[in-house]
């Protein structure tokens, strides 16, 4: 019986333990793309100061990357992981590119990625959706 | 005329010193990831609050005793010291939280990292404590903490659908993520009942020489000044479910928080909540220390007072001292300051019992508050109220551990 008790425990506890799942670090990614554009958009209103948006842009990048390895590692099942690839890695580009226009303080060219960057997370957010709605 | 100001400030020292780094974490993540759907957890975990405030001023007044004195002399000492290490390990990791906080709002104003900040900001805390009164740390730093209205301003500007909101102070289930709500939920309600409330109000009601006449007084500061600070942590939890939901933003970190006025008040929204956090987080990490001192000196039958000299009462400042010192050494290793808050007022939540328990044995003994003591109504709603926080920890935080 307590053979039996500790056999259950062990397998809830395997089954448990795991790391978050597809749609999880979907949600998250989209998470992150979504605080890199709010960062962005308070900038470019000169809202925040320069320091802690291109921190928090540098903070959405890098999570941004774990979570694209991740991701990549072990994708949805019937995801196109060409498109998934695509979006993450363009998303990311931009705001590696936004954080560097604060430091070279151009707004203009930065304005102009912040629009594609919103452009990109709505194709993300498109994207996830569908892979969502197929798991 | 007297009265009348004594009320007023203890209103204003309610609202100024509601917020601190739990509440304002919990409400923004609850906010951003269900919407208005956690709402009735900041009702019940306020409604709580103000009955648990109430009966700590009560009890002050009318026995001359603070609530550790009593548990001490009511259950003897083998019990209190089970009870004085549990809340302690709580109360210090949410003191841990509260200095992160202040950090974190330095750290969101200058960019420079919040561990660098671990050892100036414990010593301004220590410092204020040394050489403050209680009156200082009680209306001084509640009166800046006042900026914090900000966050209800936030939620109005943004136009928030009030009809939802009030179907939000109604208990849902939700449709998925349920250890994830029910985390929250605990948190919040972690973050509202908050202990150390209770033994820096009764602490302050002897402090301040509190007897039979401002039972009045008290219950008036209990309910309004907690209701008032209550409506500011909605005010959180609205300004989020608006400001961060539309953008699938899904609160992890300080610095995901520190936008939520943005959109609302673009002009100062970000240095508002910078300067709110930093007196919220300063005048929790103020209360939880002194919570803490008081805690050990009146269990152990030391001199405590926060308007003596360190000197004349040497144990106790030297408890708030270690306490303080201590609490930055996490900072310094850089632990994830959002992950402690929340995890502390999980931990508050699921320790409450300890805490709130024994005192109401205290409120219903007639020895101590003859005619005053609890009627059915404060034993009925603490007692669900803890009994519902206890279960939702019990049963969420190792779902919430063990799933990341």
């Amino acid at each position: 019986m307590r053979a039996k008790l500790l056999l259950l425990v062990s397998v809830t506890f395997a089954t448990a333990c795991k790391p978050p799942a597809p749609a999880e670090q979907l949600d998250s990614a989209l998470s992150w793309i979504g605080t890199a554009e709010m960062a962005g958009a308070a900038w470019v209103r000169h809202t925040t100061p320069d320091t802690y948006t291109r921190q928090t842009l540098e903070l959405s990048h890098e999570t941004l990357a774990q979570i694209s390895n991740d991701l990549l590692k072990s994708p949805p099942t019937n995801a196109d992981t060409a498109a998934l690839n695509s979006v993450l890695t363009r998303s990311r580009g931009r705001i590696a590119r936004m954080a560097a226009l604060i430091a070279a303080k151009n707004a203009p060219d930065f304005a102009r990625e912040l629009d594609s960057l919103r452009v990109d997370h709505k194709i993300a957010k498109q994207s996830f959706n569908s892979i969502e709605s197929k798991q | 005329m007297k009265k009348v100001m004594e009320i007023t400030l203890g209103i204003v020292t309610a609202v100024g010193g509601f917020l601190e780094m739990g509440s304002v974490a919990t409400a923004a993540q609850a906010g951003a990831a269900f919407g208005y759907d956690l709402l009735w957890a900041i009702l019940l975990g306020t409604l709580c609050l103000i009955f648990l405030v109430e009966m700590s001023g009560r009890f002050s007044a009318v026995s001359k005793h603070t609530i550790v004195d009593g548990m001490r002399e009511r259950f003897g000492f083998p019990f209190f010291a089970i009870v004085l290490i549990g809340i302690t390990v709580v109360l210090f990791i949410v003191l841990v939280a509260e200095l992160a906080g202040i950090g974190l709002s330095v750290q969101i104003l200058t960019g420079i990292g919040f561990p660098w900040w671990a050892i100036p900001v414990s010593l301004a805390v220590w410092f204020l404590m040394w050489k403050g009164t209680f009156s200082l740390i009680e209306n001084g730093v509640s009166v800046l903490g006042l900026v914090t209205i900000c966050f209800i301003v936030a939620a109005v500007k943004l136009h928030p659908d009030w009809g939802s909101a009030a179907h939000g102070l109604l208990p849902t289930f939700p449709g998925d993520q349920k250890a994830k709500y029910g985390f929250i939920a605990v948190s919040i309600l972690g973050a509202s009942v908050s202990p150390h409330l209770m033994y820096f109000y009764c602490s302050g009601a002897i402090e301040d020489k509190w007897d039979e006449s401002y039972i009045p007084i008290n219950r008036v500061i209990a309910g309004l000044g907690m209701t008032f600070g209550g409506v500011l942590s909605m005010g959180v939890l609205i300004a989020a479910a608006l400001a961060f939901r539309p953008n699938g933003i899904d609160v992890q970190t300080f610095e995901q928080t520190a936008l939520l006025m943005t959109t609302a008040l673009p002009k100062w929204g970000f240095f508002l909540f910078a300067a709110s956090m930093l007196f919220a987080c300063l005048g929790a990490a103020l209360e939880t220390s002194l919570a803490i001192a008081y805690f050990f000196a009146q269990g152990f039958g030391w001199n405590w007072s926060e308007n003596l000299a360190p000197s004349k009462n040497a144990r106790f400042a030297f408890t708030y001292t270690v306490i303080i010192l201590l609490a930055a050494v996490p900072l310094l290793l850089g632990i994830d300051p959002f992950q402690v808050t929340m995890m502390s007022m999980a931990l508050t939540s699921a320790t409450l019992p300890l805490a709130i328990v024994p005192f109401l044995f205290l409120m219903n003994d007639p020895i101590y508050l003859g005619k005053y003591r609890n009627g059915w109504l404060s034993n009925s709603v603490v007692a669900i109220v803890i009994l519902i926080s206890f279960v939702l920890a019990v049963i969420s935080i190792p779902l919430e551990i063990i799933g990341g």
